[in-house]
């Protein structure tokens, strides 16, 4: 019969598909290619054309530009190591840095490498900015020789080594010279660099990168001949580093432990990225001191890590420099630990009186706005949950995060949770979160004493002292307030040990948490 | 036939002025609302002054909305500052996975919806019928994000071999008939998803059509002819029953492109539903209102094209 | 036409099935209150299977699922009966008006219902959230304002075809006016269509809203089982998505699978041709 033929047939194709597949499974290999080429997952794929203007301005867009760029210093285990530069030392007559650069470093196009470049690349930024690069300090730089530079800066910048030398991407003059429009310019030229690997390949919609090793590489030929980027979500990692599609990635903290029984090399890293309470401290109440420390007292900080977080995170330091920053951290600073009991003492001496639950003065009761994004959701929730039991009334609002920050740079709040990163790296960032200008900054410039400290800090070239007024500027801020740290996630990175992947010490460039220094990728399965 | 795309047109043009109104009924000014205040903090004062110049936003309303228009139909979708690329590159590299997605769901669920309704219709009452109608009744209740989900728990968690994401495996230096097979591969999962998703629809559809059909007196005379019943079923029962199905695709294609939205962000498959999705987190305006209006404009185009394969098909007209 | 309701639905397996559906969710949602405990309240309890405190465990932050379940079937509901009403209402008003009045008015919502029936109400609801974060009222009413050409281009047919019968006739020349015989005749005589129509949105209502919420949009104040499964997804890799991600997916299935049972049974009674052994 015609119908049970065609019904038939139908379902044997279906099957006879299905079965292809799954018979082939085995035969369809990822990647016979004979090269070592180390495979790394990513969640969002695409992070932009990897030259120093059109990497997106996150951590692993400039992670994917930094393979093909160097800068003059590095970081890799511990303290500044030489990469383009030799050697270098800081006059402080002058206030100025000599930089003696490594001969025979030849450009991707087999141009040499000579102090013009440098000398180009500063002033070329000066009208052009890359991104995370802010050289505002630098006066000029100047060429000694072909392969020595001098840098002056405006003033004494303590930042300078982490954030410029070290972030600064060294472009090619002969390259660079005729380009106009940086951001636009995504020509294969772009793309020449002196760093260990050249770009493949790019795909935007894919969200991939394939990178090949530059044989001429001043440190060595990289041993990795290819490095791939492909695009997996978090979730599915595991999997595929269990299938062996992938060689590293990172993972969801709750898959580290049977990782770990598997056999596959776990990294861990915290104190880089905080998530943070905005407190507008210009209106009332939250314009009183005591309020705001108060209100530290009533949120339970270690519930929010074991609830919202799942205990993957570290309870946040009311100072903002977290604990493993072990040379900055001042552990010596008031942490406000939850107390119900210090917040109504505080609320009374400020004419609150409870009634009903909450607290109330002069006829009102007491109530915030908490706004937050859909990424702090959660959050929020439990704040407001605390926060109501203690008795402050909570009205929490979820906005998307672009009109977050727009109502939170307008002073349209009361309370707001964001957050930002930068926190392992140079201690600049405090000057940046505290008196800075954006919705990520505290704007907080009531405390004279405070601000003093902010701006010697960046100037004080001696280690020891600088870290002196460190330690007050987190004993103040703690008293302070402007803004409270709740937590810093944990982030887990796994991978199958081929290559010893480490977390860059301060990390990459200025500060960046990412276990995938370029430095890694030189040594196949041996110790840097 | 003239009517129907004076319809489609001003569709079309509700849309667009939906899409022009918007971005500025926010607080503030439309190119923060277009552009969003952190990334207008990182843009150079030149960025901003040609921006503005592009959007007119220093004109009056409705030379903005003329200036609006006449850059539509250049072609010219906008700029994507987060992607660093024009609007409609970005969506024109998007869509061909949905386009192979929708077609391959909607031909496969049309054809099995048909021929089960078709034989489902015929057998009216009995228990073949009745087992079909119960199954694609339960079906149908499944929305299908969910049943996406269900298939990727029971390949994730159950089965390991098909891939879970994306349309193909990168950098896989697979050729001709590999590289084909690697991406039917990819397929499978959402493409059963989706089609599963659309089947009741079609199936029920054709079961009522054949019904009515089949006391039609013209199937009487064919019976009365001593035709077969396969023939009557399929060449004259069947193709009336597919009029409906055929016009229906025009209103169906919407809620497929819905189905093939949340499928794709379920299975990360890189087409203009997972791309909505990542620009809506982003709040990259530019590429989601391109987006919305490509979607928007190829429903209309099908819709077009449906009709006028209707007036073919429909011996009556 | 005037159809039995009752004795349809309780003879059709499927409508009793479907009636026993809507009504099962009903008596839930609106026992929320007493049977649950707090679904809001995050506790250190995270991830534990289900167990007699928790019957359904508890997710990534230590809420009951139980409890956010039947919570979240509140709001299905609402939104669901919330469009249902609101477009049926559009789309009666708007459609037998249009019969009833003709002439350019009719032109005018003829063009508006065919020219909104082709975007797809998804798309032009996601680009409205991408401004307004949308409460659930919002929501409803935005559904509803896509949502009423289906049924008004029915009625509009249905009411072209009274328009003409017999007793309208009559009506008419006893000088009742275009309201009266509005409220009096047609919306009567359109009743079963009303009902069909009713259902169909609701349908569409709660499967727009599960799938919006999935997406991220959504009102935050409010539980929704498509955001349950938006979190729950993310862990779908631990054990937890058995009771977290399934049930709620089940639960979602079988609210919208009521509906759909319904109106299919109605829509087999309202039109002969497709009822039993009449040749």
């Amino acid at each position: 019969m015609i119908k049970s033929r065609i019904v038939l047939s139908i379902f044997l194709t279906f099957l006879v598909l299905f079965l292809t597949v799954v018979l082939l499974k085995t035969d369809i290999s990822y990647g016979q290619i004979e090269a070592i080429t180390y495979t790394i997952a990513d969640t969002t794929g695409d992070w932009g054309y990897p030259s120093p203007y059109t990497h997106y301005c996150r951590g692993p867009g400039y992670v994917r530009m930094s393979f093909i760029f160097d800068t003059l210093v590095w970081k890799a285990r511990s303290g500044f190591i030489p990469l383009l530069a030799k050697k270098w030392h800081y006059e402080k007559e002058e206030n100025a840095y000599i930089f003696s650069l490594r001969e025979g470093v030849s450009w991707h196009d087999g141009e040499k490498f000579t102090a013009k470049d440098v000398v180009f690349t500063f002033s070329y930024i000066k009208k052009r900015p890359t991104w995370m690069v802010d050289s505002s300090i630098v006066e000029e730089a100047v060429e000694i020789n072909p392969y020595t530079v001098k840098i002056y800066l405006r003033k004494p910048y303590a930042p300078f080594l982490n954030n410029i030398a070290c972030t600064l991407p060294i472009l090619p003059q002969h390259i660079w010279q005729e380009v106009e429009n940086p951001r636009g310019f995504q020509k294969d030229e772009a793309l020449i660099g002196t760093g260990p690997y050249r770009l493949c390949d790019y795909n935007r919609v894919q969200g991939t990168y394939l990178y090949q090793a530059y044989p001429n590489y001043y440190l060595g030929k990289p041993e990795v001949e290819r490095i791939k980027f492909i695009k997996v979500s978090e979730q599915i990692a595991p999997t595929a580093l269990r299938r062996g599609e992938i060689n590293a990635s990172s993972v969801p903290p709750e898959t580290v432990k049977d990782l770990k029984k598997e056999g596959f090399q776990t990294l861990t890293s915290s104190g880089s990225w905080n998530a943070k309470l905005m407190i507008n401290h210009t209106k009332e109440p939250l314009s009183s001191k005591k309020f705001r420390q108060a209100l530290a007292f009533a949120i339970n900080r270690e519930e929010i890590v074991k609830i919202t977080q799942r205990g993957y995170a570290t309870v946040g330091s009311t100072g903002l420099i977290p604990p493993s920053q072990e040379y900055w951290y001042n552990p010596n600073i008031e942490q406000y630990s939850y107390s119900p009991a210090k917040v109504k003492i505080i609320l009374e001496s400020l004419g609150y009186h409870k009634k009903k639950g909450y607290y109330w003065k002069n006829g009102k009761k007491l109530t915030l706005e908490l706004l937050t994004s859909s990424q702090f959701v959660r959050v929020a929730e439990l704040i407001s949950q605390q926060l109501e039991k203690v008795g402050i009334a909570v009205s929490m609002r979820s906005l998307d995060s672009k009109s977050l920050d727009v109502r939170v740079g307008s002073w349209k709040f009361d309370l707001a949770v964001s957050g930002h990163g930068a926190l392992s790296g140079d201690p600049f960032i405090l000057n940046k979160v505290i008196l800075g200008e954006g919705f990520i900054s505290a704007r907080y410039n009531k405390n004279e004493l405070l601000n003093k400290l902010l701006i010697n800090q960046l100037h004080q070239m001696d280690r020891e002292k600088r870290k002196e007024t460190i330690y007050k500027i987190q004993k103040i801020y703690a008293q302070e307030l402007p803004a409270l740290t709740l937590y810093y996630p944990t982030w887990y990175w796994a991978h199958d040990g081929s290559l010893n992947l480490y977390y860059t010490r301060g990390g990459i460039a200025f500060g960046i948490p990412i276990p995938l220094n370029k430095l890694c990728f030189l040594g196949w399965r041996r110790a840097p | 036939m003239k009517r129907k795309v004076i319809n489609y047109a001003v569709a079309f043009f509700i849309l667009l002025v939906l899409n022009f109104i918007l971005p500025r009924l926010m607080p503030g000014d439309p190119l923060s609302a277009i552009y969003g205040e952190e990334v207008l903090v990182q843009m150079t004062p030149e960025l901003k002054a040609r921006l503005i110049e592009r959007f007119a936003l220093n004109k009056a309303l409705w030379e903005q909305f003329a200036s609006y228009i006449l850059s539509l139909a250049k072609g010219d979708l906008g700029y994507s500052y987060y992607q660093n690329a024009p609007v409609s590159k970005v969506i024109f590299s998007h869509l061909p996975w949905t386009l192979l997605l929708m077609g391959l769901a909607t031909v496969f669920s049309s054809v099995v919806g048909i021929i089960l309704g078709i034989e489902s219709g015929w057998r009216r009452g009995k228990l073949t019928d009745k087992t079909a109608l119960t199954g694609m009744m339960v079906l149908s209740g499944f929305p299908s994000f969910f049943l996406g989900i269900v298939l990727l728990l029971f390949f994730a968690v159950a089965l390991g071999f098909l891939p879970l994401q994306g349309a193909k495996t990168a950098y896989g230096k697979l050729t001709g008939g590999w590289f084909i097979l690697d991406i039917f591969k990819h397929l499978v999962l959402p493409l059963t998803a989706l089609t599963l998703a659309e089947i009741p629809a079609n199936y029920l559809l054709t079961r009522n059509t054949m019904i009515i059909n089949v006391r039609e007196p013209f199937i009487l005379t064919a019976r009365a002819k001593g035709l077969s019943d396969s023939k009557i079923r399929y060449r004259h029962a069947g193709r009336n029953s597919l009029l409906p199905v055929v016009t229906r695709i025009g209103i169906k294609l919407g809620i497929i492109v819905t189905g093939a939205l949340f499928v794709e962000i379920i299975f990360s498959y890189p087409g203009v539903g997972n791309l909505i999705y990542t620009s809506l987190l982003m709040r990259d305006y530019p590429v989601l209102q391109g987006s919305l209006i490509m979607v928007t404009v190829f429903v209309l185009l099908i819709n077009l094209g449906v009709d006028l394969i209707y007036k073919k098909l429909d011996p009556r007209t | 036409m005037h159809i039995r309701y009752w004795e349809k639905l309780e003879k059709d397996p499927f409508g009793k099935t479907g009636l026993i559906l809507v009504i099962f969710f009903a008596v839930l949602a609106a026992v929320a209150p007493f049977a649950t405990q707090n679904p809001t309240a995050q506790t250190p309890l995270i991830f534990k299977p289900p167990s007699i405190t928790h019957p359904l465990g508890t997710n990534d932050v230590g809420q009951d699922i139980w409890s956010r379940l039947v919570w979240g079937a509140r709001t299905s509901f609402l939104v669901g009966l919330g469009v249902g009403v609101l477009s049926t209402l559009l789309a009666t008003l708007l459609g037998a008006s249009a019969a009833l009045i003709g002439g350019w008015y009719e032109e005018v919502v003829i063009r508006t219902v065919d020219a909104l029936l082709v975007i797809p109400t998804v798309i032009l609801v996601i680009l409205i959230a991408a401004f307004i974060t949308p409460s659930i009222w919002l929501l409803i009413v935005v559904i509803s304002l896509f949502r009423w050409q289906g049924g008004a281009r029915i009625i509009r047919a249905q009411t072209l075809s009274l328009r003409k019968s017999m007793h309208i006739s009559a009506a008419k020349s006893f000088g009742a006016s275009t309201s009266y015989i509005l409220f009096r005749h047609i919306i009567p005589d359109l009743g079963p269509i009303l009902v069909v129509s009713f259902i169909y949105s609701c349908r569409m209502a709660i499967f727009m809203e599960a799938g919006l919420a999935f997406i991220g949009i959504s009102d935050p104040s409010v539980i929704s089982w498509g955001k349950m499964m938006h979190h729950a997804l993310n862990f779908y890799y631990l054990d937890v998505w058995k009771w977290w991600l399934l049930p709620t997916g089940m639960a979602l299935s079988a609210f919208i699978l009521s509906f759909t049972l319904l109106s299919y049974c109605l829509e087999e009674a309202m039109d002969p041709r497709l009822g039993e052994g009449n040749a």
